[in-house]
């Protein structure tokens, strides 16, 4: 379906890498949109788990550059502002959510959909760590608030989404690319 | 429904500049910041007020910007503020273990009798938190509203980002528009057999799962489109040898300026800080005086 080469970077990660960072700043403009209620400052963001689904069906570098540069896509949307840190830490999300494609044989096997949703809560939880507590040394907060008041509710707001979408991606992805032949 | 912009062509000072001054600049004010740990309202303020000079020199709109600002002001003062002043943690270990007088108990867990003493201290760290993140969130703020999208490609590429990486960035600046159009014609489209976007019923995993019909369709197309741009760049022979950008970036004599002033500011945080002991927190006696 892909190759498998994890690291290589060539025209496909650069055009699926664009491509998901403007899914990924279209999602995250249009959540600011219709927002889904959630409980105090959890928020859900679908997009995310768009970002996990590109790293996982086209590698590292594409979560990389999907998550950084559609998190900056999606501030400049909303007209939040250009906030460095957090564009990184949601391509580290990507990044760590891409070192699974290369293990994934099958988008509707159950057992490759676990290792794809494993990998993606990891890289969430990497990528919102490393945005809270770089706001540790932007903000001067403390590391309570870091990881109660910034981590916590991103890490589980991200997670649940990418729990619920990323297998129903993943088995319309399949259906579509084995229709492509490639 | 309609993907907008909000970058629009002013005639100002600041859109004149190149883009790369202008994401320079805002990191030399976040290092000179937070690198030598300036926690000292006399080096702040002056920042604060270049800041927001350089803001207002922007022209931008308040009802353009408004949403951002209500954004950015109830995480700086709900969020940071409040807790720089119930803990007092997280700048200098100094903020609380100074002799400061205690103004008055919050009880935070009544029942367990937990009280939080709010001091002088503490009060003037949140001001001092509250103004330092200002300094740098009014230099954020106005980039999407005066940067132009089609420009950040080469911005990066001449900041020294790979071909690979800045046509990714530029790549994704064009994608976007035609994105957002397929999404809104998917929304449409959804409606017209009868989904209800504004009232999406069940619990909290039904309402997420049931927003798979509206994004399923634009991931998928979008795969197949890839493919077709992939063709397109490799029949052009793309990554075989090194770009040229239609785009070209000059620095003109205020993008010296600025950048002269960004790299004055970094070198002054540093000199005071760690050459002289100046910059750190302290809180002076008119504001002790206030309350005592």
């Amino acid at each position: 379906m892909n190759d498998k080469s994890t690291w290589e970077f060539g025209t496909r990660q650069v055009v699926y890498g664009a491509i998901g960072a403007a899914l990924y700043g279209v999602f995250s403009w249009a959540t600011n949109i219709f927002p889904l209620p959630a409980a105090g400052n959890v928020t859900f963001r679908p997009a995310v788990a768009v970002l996990i689904f590109f790293a996982s069906a086209y590698g590292p570098w594409v979560g990389l550059l999907a998550g950084f540069i559609g998190n900056t896509l999606g501030d400049a949307l909303s007209g939040w502002g250009f906030y460095w840190h957090w564009s990184l830490g949601n391509g580290l999300m990507g990044l760590v959510a891409g070192l699974v494609m290369a293990s994934i044989k099958d988008f509707r096997a159950r057992g490759d959909i676990m290792k794809a949703v494993g990998y993606g809560v990891a890289g969430i939880a990497v990528g919102m760590l490393f945005a809270s507590l770089t706001e540790m040394f932007m903000g001067g907060i403390d590391l309570n608030t870091a990881l109660f008041g910034y981590f916590t509710p991103a890490f589980l707001g991200n997670t649940v989404v990418t729990v619920i979408l990323l297998p129903v991606l993943m088995i319309a992805f399949a259906a579509v690319a084995s229709r492509r032949g490639r | 429904m309609l993907v907008t912009w909000k970058y629009r062509l002013r005639d100002t000072f600041i859109q004149r500049l190149d883009p790369r001054t202008r994401l320079i600049f805002l990191f030399s004010i976040i290092f000179a910041l937070t690198i030598p740990e300036i926690w000292d309202l006399r080096i702040i303020l002056p920042i604060f007020a270049i800041s927001l000079t350089l803001y207002f020199m922007a022209r931008i709109e308040w009802k353009d910007v408004k949403r951002g600002w209500a954004f950015i002001l109830v995480f700086v003062i709900f969020i940071v503020g409040i807790n720089g002043v119930l803990s007092g943690r997280g700048g200098p270990s100094s903020v609380t273990n100074i002799e400061s007088p205690i103004l008055f108990y919050v009880p935070v867990l009544d029942w367990f009798g937990w009280m939080v003493p709010i001091t002088v201290s503490k009060l003037w760290f949140a001001l001092n938190q509250i103004i330092r993140m200002l300094t740098m969130a009014i230099l954020a703020i106005p980039i999407p509203y005066t940067m132009d999208p089609n420009i950040y490609g080469t911005a990066f590429k001449r900041m020294g980002a790979s071909d690979n990486v800045s046509f990714t960035m530029d790549l994704a600046f064009r994608f976007l528009p035609t994105f957002a159009r397929d999404f809104t014609i998917t929304v449409d489209a959804q409606r017209a057999r009868g989904y209800e976007m504004e009232s999406l019923k069940g619990g909290l995993v039904e309402r997420i799962r049931r927003l798979s019909p509206l994004i399923i369709p634009v991931v998928m197309q979008s795969t197949v489109t890839g493919e077709e741009v992939i063709d397109a760049m490799d029949l052009r022979a793309f990554g075989t040898s090194k770009r040229t950008w239609i785009k070209t970036l000059t620095y003109a004599p205020r993008d010296y300026f600025m950048l002269g002033l960004g790299a004055a500011i970094f070198i002054s945080c540093c000199v005071l800080k760690w050459g002289f002991g100046i910059g750190g927190f302290f809180v002076p006696d008119f504001f002790t005086n206030l309350f005592v």
